[in-house]
């Protein structure tokens, strides 16, 4: 059975990445994964760096490797507010490669306590996530 | 003015009006990049701000991070002016100097301390020339500002916050509306409770009302994940971060679109002074001539 449909949009510095209506949204709050279907109570989340997916309908799913951001649900509607949203087919796995090695190099060497440390893992935990969206689709 | 004079003043006004005409055409080539950019942060930049609102509405009681707190004296304002790096602009840089001014001058007689921070190099110098001190000068990016620049000019209008150097902070920025007209935007960012996040101004008026609305008897029942406080600890930084990203955003496109305003009217302007001259200089030309049939018709007059 079709479930009932929410509108979605999405949001980046860089303009906006989707606008649709979907069945399920599903992403990766601060403090666990999570799925959002239409009719949701109101919730305010932060998010972290991990594969979004958004199920227009059973067979159609639209995914994204998403960055930190915000997830808002109101009035059933779903705003997200991310600093990256990019489509798997449009990452580089060499590349992330690369600079994942070039946050986990800084990380070690980045004094305790520092910005620099704090803004290196960020970017490992972020570049993990978007490796783990490009080798292809999860196993889960 | 002789002849040969005004030949040489309508060659280097043609050369002046080459110059004005190229910089022109760079600027709106810029400016069409810069509008871009603005157009698709503003809606974020806007979202990130109801969001705060949102959050920072639902937290009212639980004030502990020191971003968040209200400092109990007002003692030193810290002002950001976001200028550009070159002139040429019409009043673009200096209405947003006059603006930081007589900013300052009202802090400054009701016995506050001001500190000034300043991107661009107009303003640094402008405000360096005028005897002022200057605790931030951010330089060299504000044709095509980055988001790791608003990042550093946030991080370091925070850490003034935090530590109680300053205990207000404003921002002020040419706001694009079109390549014409540029308004002056003066913005409070910290504290939050006074931020211009909270009375609002801008375009998206009605869906604010409405948003407000929600908020305001939906308060204890949106679910928030982890908690506002979390939330707000990398929210607040994020908004600021924003919201200074968002000024050097506008500030660019105004910038460009000013200078292309400025320069076509420059043109325009050399176009008239050059027709003038040639007016003046065909004069010239014709009393020449006239002089010299007359010093013929004497001469022949004279032998008969």
């Amino acid at each position: 059975m079709a479930r009932n449909r929410f509108p979605v949009e999405i949001l980046t510095p860089e303009g906006e990445v989707y606008k649709g209506e979907v069945e399920m949204l599903s992403t990766k709050t601060s403090v666990g994964s999570i799925g959002i279907l239409a009719n949701h109570a109101p919730l305010l989340a932060m998010l972290d760096p991990t594969e979004l997916r958004l199920y227009e309908s059973d067979t159609e799913i639209v995914r994204f490797a998403q960055g930190e951001g915000y997830l808002q649900v109101s009035d059933n509607k779903a705003l997200m507010l991310v600093e990256d949203a990019i489509r798997p087919d449009a990452l580089d796995v060499e590349n992330l490669r690369e600079r994942l090695d070039e946050a986990a190099r800084t990380l070690e060497q980045a004094q305790d306590g520092s910005a620099e440390q704090a803004k290196a893992r960020r970017d490992k935990r972020r570049w993990e996530a978007f490796l783990k969206v490009a080798e292809g689709p999860a196993s889960s | 003015m002789s002849q040969r004079d005004v030949k040489n003043r309508i060659s280097s006004v043609k050369n002046i009006q080459k110059i004005t005409r190229a910089m022109e055409m760079v600027a709106a080539a810029r400016l069409r990049r810069a509008e871009q950019r603005i157009e698709h942060l503003r809606p974020y930049a806007e979202a990130i701000r109801r969001m705060t609102r949102t959050a920072a509405g639902a937290a009212e009681n639980i004030p502990h991070l020191p971003i968040l707190k209200e400092h109990a004296t007002q003692e030193s304002v810290g002002l950001l002016l976001v200028t550009g790096d070159r002139g040429l602009a019409g009043a673009f840089n200096s209405q947003i100097i006059r603006a930081g001014l007589r900013a300052a001058t009202e802090y400054e007689a009701a016995g506050q301390k001001v500190h000034f921070s300043a991107t661009g190099r107009r303003g640094v110098s402008s405000l360096t020339f005028r005897g002022r001190e200057l605790e931030g000068r951010y330089v060299g990016f504000t044709d095509r500002p980055a988001f790791a620049d608003a990042r550093q000019i946030a991080e370091d209008l925070m850490v003034a916050y935090v530590d109680q150097k300053v205990d207000r902070v404003e921002i002020f920025y040419n706001g694009y509306i079109s390549p014409l007209s540029q308004v002056v935007r003066r913005e409070t960012l910290l504290p939050l409770q006074q931020a211009s996040i909270l009375g609002d101004d801008d375009l998206d008026v009605v869906e604010d009302a409405s948003d407000s609305a929600t908020v305001n008897h939906a308060r204890s029942l949106v679910e928030y994940e982890p908690d506002p406080e979390e939330i707000l600890k990398r929210l607040v930084p994020d908004y600021v971060e924003i919201s200074v990203y968002r000024a050097l955003l506008e500030s660019t496109a105004s910038e460009h679109g000013a200078r292309m305003t400025a320069m076509r009217s420059a043109s325009e302007n050399a176009g008239e002074i050059i027709e003038d001259l040639t007016l003046e200089m065909n004069r010239a030309r014709q009393a020449e001539i006239t002089q010299e049939i007359m010093e013929v018709v004497a001469g022949a007059e004279a032998l008969t």
